[in-house]
């Protein structure tokens, strides 16, 4: 109030004016936020994230003295990890004519040490721009380091910052994961959004479990101490082939699961757009029938038998035809026909996917999540058993199949 | 400044209108873990029972407000209670909103740095975001309205927009057991929302503009529909978090409305990191949730003190309100402390105070009938 | 009146041809741009696939006859190409030219003779040094054609490597910037990376640190197998190479600078020592202050820093960083760590090195006690060893991450 009055009385119209156009620019200025800028061209892209143990992972054709020179003096603890990160090279050189184009398109960049973050923010010492996470596509970590400590050690960093997205794809790989960073696919693409995109087919390709297997649903299973699923990948001599789960219970390495006991896994969980079914025809061994699935309808429940519990699954199939090999020998056109390769391609799935869920019960894993069906529609079962359930019950339990297939058509050939 | 848009009469339709946008503010965003975390699958039903609860509540208010119109709590409280009494009740009604505005700018300037600003200190944040909504609490009741209706329309609706995005990851699924036995826990949980619903005390402040003609009924039948919409509005907060990040996922992160939003990938395009969008349509909320705060606080003083402009009040207040705001930031048991003193201020404010005030309201009156014959 | 009006337009004329100064003109294109300055040994840093039988030819041939001294160094020069390439093969924007001499200024003029166009160094981006021509010499004397020279730059950045300094010339950076600019943009995100000094490191602070007889400091670089690592200080007392320090005290010496905009601090998990558990700090407060009491100097460190939890290695089960209590022991945890740190590298400074760094108690000491500094400045060398450093440092954790 006293400055108000000395506002009205000391100062004519004109300094008035001109205090407000300094007032106006000095918050302009301070306001704006500029000193948080960082433009584009000073960062590196990280693409991709690769963590062996820490005595792997070596780059091809890297001498013994790359590890001490890529490397500091640590604090505490040893160096259990390799990280290794691959940067997208927004500038690439020109492309010589009829070389293969995108050559270097990404490089990596690697350390070793305990703690993830530590070990990024020395990597800092090896490039020189400030790296960038939020574009990251792909975590892949290889099967020594998920054994070495467990999972959350791994993974802590990347659920916990900022800077990190949900929807990070993560991979687990049987050999090590830096070869998959420095692989060079032939069409250009960095590798790391190549793995990335090729997980977002999962919809057709029933070999790939990715539904829910991003950083975020990694978090998330953890805190409900339930299984985690990740996808396997390989590399042998340039090639790369996805397939197969991971699996990791309570935050240790379990074992992998095989493409069709995924295939199995998705059918329970209903998760799949599309698959193919192959039966061998009964007449003529050796020979396959492929049943292509269009639509499906899914349930699982849960029941309970006194003290037992059982499942039963529910599938309603439609499909077409898709191929059989010893089309000549059977009229296709025929109902009769028809509807025994109907019966047939039931018997495959009811098998298919009791297969996948012996296999689970194996490995004591529940990782087609049968625990959570129960604490939806059985809650006060599942407050008895939960602690004990993956250990105990679940090997236990067992589930009852009803399939029926339709197929609509049968092609453009009889 | 002479130019101020005074008001002095306002229709139950813009009631309704500021105390939704008065309650559903800042703690949309914050509250919600420390509510499943407590309750887990039930957290909903205490979402519900708690509207309940505070919707007798805010018709008490009403009720107390109708027996004195044409005056504010400030006005008839020292005669219901004496003048000590009065001050304590005044100064205890003022303290409800300061302790919601420095809980709410420290909770903002902390998410803000965390999500969206890095390097900046969150005093910074604060302090930005301290001069707008001053500036908005110094023009008078009539701005005010304004500004809150174009809010309700504009701001809320992109919110809810926003919001929805992430029916994309819900999975009905992670709703399922819909009831955990458990009554007392959800009724105490009930009671524990307080903190989402609150800023409707600020009923008591505007009952005098309300059209006289406006009966208890109809007064009754508006803070339903207005508690109905914040209900409906809290309902699908809670619901979506649960349904996208399990239970167990929800209480482990400090803010999980903003991991659900994160979830979300638009099917089709390349578009992620919604938490920016979220918190852009957020901020509308929280400034005009605040401005309003700030203009209660300094109308209770001018008219404590006997002013006829709120405005000093106002300017003397922002230091006070910027310093407490930065002793919150840095200490999370203080903040919890801050918390918990809070609810128990409010809870006692809308069951014990209120109700007492129209028990000896209606003594009062019942004297006085006597005596006037 | 005619005449005149010629006579000032011929005036005008000539004074306009003679001031415009275009005798003095250089076209770019007529100036080979140097990005880089190695120095090495004599006998090092040759060019590489040389093959080792005609080494010394070409030896004798890079070089010229020395009227005084002997051959003591090697000076490199990596040279920017401003044209396109001719065949597209080499894919690296420079090539490297080197000489063999005493005087610096002496093996430059004589590098013409291998090049086509004069040689232009006001671009020079960096100036790396390798250990052995540090433990030949001074520095002093390396530097000194580059601190007198007036197509210097000041701000160019020198790195000393163990090894030999001519590789990191021919080295192309992975993204095909010119090598120059990449090695000097590396020192730029010393702010984040703790691990490497950077401040005060370049020409003009080592000019100035020779001049007032400081001890200096500067960055250690090195490389193997297409690898380049910043990393490490370099000790010098006066102007004589000591040693080198590892990263971990190079983060205590950041801390007590205060030069850190963002750090981060590792720790085993208080209750389960196999887990990290790590601080990711935003913002500090430091505050180095020299104390006189009587006869004794001691000096006091004041940190306050604020940040975020960064990593949890541990079981979070475990370890609820939810609890307020919990928090408020990793603080705690934190700020120990930190002394640890800064004691470790006083250790380093004062026991085995027996080194002001940078001279920075002694400024502080003759900027806030000057009668003190005044009596004791002929000692300090020997005084400085057995100063205290008392320090408390409150490390305030403001946020948990985006999960618990």
């Amino acid at each position: 109030m006293l400055l108000a009055g000395i506002w009205r009385l000391t100062l004519g119209v004109w300094y008035k004016r001109l205090l407000g156009c300094i007032l106006i620019t000095t918050i302009s200025l301070l306001l704006s936020g500029c000193w948080d800028r960082s433009e584009l061209e000073e960062r590196h892209f990280v693409l991709a994230v690769a963590i062996d143990r820490g005595d792997q992972g070596l780059g091809p054709e890297q001498g013994k003295d790359v590890p001490r020179v890529e490397t500091f003096v640590q604090p505490h603890g040893d160096k259990r990890y390799r990280l290794s990160l691959q940067i997208l090279d927004m500038m690439p050189s020109e492309k010589d004519a009829g070389g293969s184009k995108g050559e270097e398109v990404t490089y990596v960049i690697s350390n070793t040490g305990e703690s993830m973050f530590e070990m990024l923010r020395d990597m800092l010492g090896q490039s020189d721009q400030s790296l960038w996470f939020e574009h990251m596509q792909t975590i892949i970590i290889s099967e020594a380091a998920a054994r070495q400590g467990g999972l959350q050690p791994i993974i802590d960093l990347f659920r916990r910052q900022a800077e990190m997205r949900w929807l990070i794809k993560t991979l687990i790989t049987p050999g090590e994961a830096r070869p998959f960073l420095e692989y060079k696919l032939p069409s250009g693409e960095p590798s790391g959004i190549f793995l990335a995109n090729s997980l977002q087919l999962y919809k057709k390709n029933t070999h790939v479990p990715t539904w829910r297997t991003d950083i975020g649903d990694l978090a998330k299973s953890i805190d409900n101490k339930s299984r985690v699923l990740m996808a396997r990948i390989e590399l042998v001599d340039n090639v790369v082939k996805i397939g197969g789960l991971g699996l990791f219970k309570k935050d240790k390495f379990v074992g992998y699961v095989d493409e069709y006991a995924t295939q199995g896994g998705k059918f329970i969980l209903g998760i799949e757009k599309s698959a193919i079914i192959t039966a061998e025809c009964p007449e003529h061994p050796g020979k396959i029938i492929a049943f292509e699935l269009f639509r499906h309808n899914t349930k699982l429940t849960p029941h309970l038998d006194g003290e037992n519990i059982y499942y039963t699954l529910d599938i309603a199939m439609r499909g077409n035809l898709g191929e059989i090999q010893c089309g000549r020998q059977h009229d296709t056109m025929d109902a009769g026909v028809i509807h025994k390769i109907e019966e047939l391609v039931a018997e495959e799935v009811k098998r298919n996917v009791l297969y996948a869920v012996h296999a689970n019960q194996n490995l004591q894993v529940d990782a087609i999540d049968f625990g959570a069906k129960l604490k939806a529609h059985q809650p006060l079962m599942w407050e008895k058993i939960k602690d004990r359930w993956e250990d105990e019950v679940f090997p236990n339990v067992s589930l009852l199949v009803s399939v029926n297939v339709v197929i609509e058509n049968i092609g453009e050939h009889k | 400044m002479a130019n101020l848009e005074a008001k002095t009469y306002m229709s139950t339709l813009q009631l309704m209108i500021v105390t939704i946008t008065t309650c559903i503010g800042a703690q949309i965003m914050l509250s919600p873990r420390a509510l499943i975390a407590s309750l887990g699958q039930a957290a909903w039903i205490s979402v519900i029972i708690g509207g309940v609860i505070f919707y007798i509540a805010a018709c008490l208010m009403l009720k107390l407000g109708k027996q004195y119109p044409d005056e504010t709590l400030v006005e008839y409280a020292p005669r219901l209670f004496g003048p000590l009494g009065g001050s304590v009740i005044v100064l205890w009604f003022n303290l409800l909103f300061f302790l919601q505005i420095i809980e709410i700018f420290s909770g903002v300037g902390k998410i803000i740095t965390f999500f969206m600003f890095d390097r900046t200190p969150p005093e910074v944040v604060i302090l930005g975001l301290l001069v707008v909504c001053t500036y908005c609490a110094l023009q008078d009741w009539g701005t005010i309205l304004r500004v809150q209706q174009f809010m309700f329309f504009v701001a809320y609706s992109m919110l809810t927009v926003v919001w929805l995005a992430s029916m994309l990851n819900f999975q009905p699924e992670n709703m399922l057991p819909l009831w955990t036995a458990n009554g007392k826990n959800v009724i105490s949980g009930g009671v524990s929302t307080w903190p989402m619903y609150s800023g409707y005390e600020c009923v008591l402040l505007l009952l005098p503009l309300v059209y006289r003609q406006a009966n208890f009924a109809k007064l009754a039948k508006i803070m339903g529909g207005a508690f109905g919409c914040m209900t409906l509005f809290f309902l699908m907060i809670i619901i979506i978090i649960i349904g996208v990040l399990t239970v167990e996922n929800a209480k482990s992160i400090p803010y999980p409305a903003l991991n659900v939003i994160r979830s979300v990938e638009l099917p089709g395009t390349f578009i992620e990191r919604l938490e920016n969008y979220l918190l852009l349509t957020w901020i509308p909320v929280v400034f005009d949730t605040l401005a309003v705060m700030m203009f209660f606080m300094g109308q209770v003083c001018m008219r404590y003190y006997g002013y006829v402009d709120h405005r000093p009040w106002v300017l003397m207040l922002v230091p006070i309100v910027y310093v407490c705001s930065i002793l919150l930031l840095d200490d999370q048991q203080v903040y919890d402390t801050i918390s918990k003193y809070t609810l128990w201020a409010g809870l006692g404010f809308s069951f014990a105070v209120v109700p007492l005030s129209l028990i000896l309201s209606w003594r009062q009156k019942r004297k006085a009938g006597a005596r006037c014959g | 009146m005619a005449k005149k009006k010629i006579l000032a337009c011929m005036m005008l004329i000539c004074l306009c041809m003679f001031t415009a100064g275009c005798w003095d003109r250089r076209e770019l294109q007529e100036r080979n741009f140097v990005l880089a300055v190695a120095i090495d040994t004599a006998d090092a840093g040759m060019k590489p696939g040389v093959n080792p039988e005609q080494e010394p030819e070409v030896k004798r041939v890079e070089t010229f006859v020395q009227p005084h001294g002997t051959k003591r160094y090697r000076l490199s020069l990596q040279l920017l190409k401003l044209g396109k390439n001719g065949d597209g093969k080499d894919k690296s924007k420079t090539y490297v030219i080197s000489n063999t001499g005493d005087s610096m200024f002496e093996m430059a003029r004589d590098m013409l003779g291998q090049s086509s166009k004069s040689l232009w160094f006001e671009h020079v981006q960096v100036i790396i040094i390798s250990e052995a021509v540090l433990r030949q010499t001074g520095l002093g004397e390396i530097l000194d054609f580059f601190k007198r020279d007036s197509e210097m730059r000041s701000r160019m950045r020198v790195y000393v490597t163990p090894g030999e300094a001519r590789p990191f010339l021919e080295y192309i950076p992975p993204n095909k910037e010119a090598g120059g600019m990449y090695l000097s943009n590396m020192i730029n995100l010393h702010v984040k990376n703790l691990h490497v000094p950077g401040k005060r490191t370049e020409l003009a602070s080592i000019i100035q640190y020779l001049d007032s007889n400081s001890n200096l400091v500067m960055n250690r670089i090195e490389m193997a197998d297409k690898v380049v690592k910043l990393g490490g200080l370099v000790l010098f007392k006066k102007d004589k190479f000591i040693g080198y320090v590892d990263e971990y005290a190079v983060a205590g010496m950041k801390y007590i600078f205060g030069s850190e905009k963002s750090a981060i601090v590792t720790i085993p998990c208080p209750d389960h020592p196999d887990h990290q558990v790590i601080f990711e700090l935003f913002r500090h407060d430091t505050r180095l202050r020299p104390h006189v009491d009587g006869d004794t100097i001691y000096f006091t460190l004041d940190i306050n820093m604020y940040g975020n939890i960064g990593e949890l290695q541990g079981d979070i089960e475990l370890e609820n960083t939810m609890d307020s209590q919990y928090v408020d022991k990793l603080e705690s945890a934190f700020a120990d760590e930190i002394k640890r740190t800064i004691l470790y590298s006083m250790q380093i400074s004062q026991n085995q090195m027996k080194v002001d760094i940078l001279n920075l108690f002694a400024s502080k000491l003759k900027a806030y006690e000057p009668d003190t500094w005044a009596k004791v400045k002929e000692q300090w060398e020997e005084i400085y060893p057995d100063i205290p450093l008392v320090i408390s440092v409150n490390v305030s954790i403001r946020n948990i991450g985006s999960h618990r």
